[in-house]
């Protein structure tokens, strides 16, 4: 799973999610991509999730690029505890993602193999995808 | 391909000017370069704008501007984009002198099934997808064809090796590669790195406050 090497605090706050991803949000690396249209916490194992279901779904040959890293730590509170007694222990790991980001990446194989692998990888993720290709973007509409 | 575009001289700045003119259905756009410190903004069509960025020739297209019924010969310097929508929301256009040589970043079209895909099962890493040239405007390529039929596994095609007839001249870094046939990565092992890796880092190492030794030096 994708975590940081090091960090220099262990709890952070929870932030806001507004706006668009106006970083990372071409198709840079391969041909293919999946772009985020919903602002989430994408989690680890998400990632890895969904990594993994791309990778199985093109089998051999071609090339994938995760463009998310997950490096805001989140917390959670021990069950049937009572509120208060301070921030919970650090249970995972979490990307902000917001609308356009570019989430994976993929080189090397047809685009009807692209498009079956990243519709896999978007049924394990927790917000809605667009299929985005480097076609496409450099085709504005 | 030289396209022809109209542009009305505009006179309102701001963030909340700017709104009113992408709902009136135009852009903001500003025009500079050659004459030094006289830029001009201009409010442009959209819909005719992204029809030549649609192009063969795309963002090198040499576009005559015509403000107040005056002709300016410019290129796009830079266009932005809505990243969600993909719709223009504003535009650079650069003027240019058509006896000056200019630099421009030209895209490599690859042809062919690379002997080494085919018969020997490798990857084609496409590392460079285009490549800086110096040229006169009128004659900037549309794209730099690459044959890759002849690419066996672990060859390549560098900058230098790049074909020219006469009229352009390539200016990125002569070694650069731009494509080249890898071996495909085993995915197993990979697997097994991301599954092992969870197990012996469960929290990562905290930096520690203040100056280490090395700083101090």
């Amino acid at each position: 799973m994708l975590m940081p090497k090091k960090v220099k605090y262990r709890k952070q706050q929870r932030g806001r999610m507004r706006g668009k991803a106006y970083r990372g949000c071409t198709v840079a690396f391969g041909d293919f991509g999946l772009m985020a249209l919903e602002p989430c916490w994408m989690t680890d194992r998400q990632i890895e999730a969904a990594r993994v279901a791309m990778a199985r779904s093109i089998k051999r040959g071609g090339k994938i690029w995760i463009r998310v890293f997950p490096d805001k730590p989140i917390t959670k509170k021990p069950q049937e505890t009572r509120m208060g007694k301070g921030k919970g222990a650090p249970e995972g790991w979490v990307v902000v993602v917001k609308p356009g980001r570019i989430l994976f990446e993929m080189e090397g194989v047809s685009e009807v193999e692209a498009r079956a692998a990243m519709r896999l990888a978007q049924a394990k993720l927790p917000m809605k995808c667009r299929f985005a290709t480097r076609f496409a973007e450099e085709k504005v509409s | 391909m030289s396209a022809v575009l109209d542009a009305v001289r505009r006179e309102t700045f701001g963030k909340n000017e700017a709104v009113r003119t992408r709902q009136a259905g135009k852009i903001p756009a500003v025009l500079y370069g050659e004459k030094k410190g006289v830029a001009e903004s201009v409010t442009v069509d959209p819909k005719e704008l992204s029809r030549i960025l649609h192009s063969e020739s795309g963002l090198n297209s040499l576009i005559s501007l015509t403000i107040d019924g005056a002709e300016t010969q410019v290129l796009v310097k830079e266009y932005q984009i809505d990243p969600v929508t993909h719709k223009l929301i504003h535009a650079d256009f650069l003027r240019v002198a058509m006896d000056k040589v200019i630099r421009v970043t030209v895209p490599v079209h690859l042809t062919g099934e690379a002997k080494g895909v085919k018969l020997q099962g490798g990857t084609l890493d496409f590392v460079h997808r285009d490549v800086d040239v110096e040229c006169l405007p009128a004659d900037i390529p549309e794209h730099i064809t690459v044959d890759v039929s002849e690419l066996m596994l672990n060859q390549g095609v560098r900058v230098k090796d790049l074909a020219t007839d006469g009229t352009w001249k390539a200016v990125s870094e002569p070694e650069n590669l731009i494509v080249h046939i890898v071996a495909p990565r085993a995915e197993a092992a990979a697997t097994t790195d991301a599954a092992a890796a969870p197990a012996a880092a469960a929290e990562p190492e905290v930096a520690k406050k203040g100056k280490t030794d090395k700083e101090d030096k």
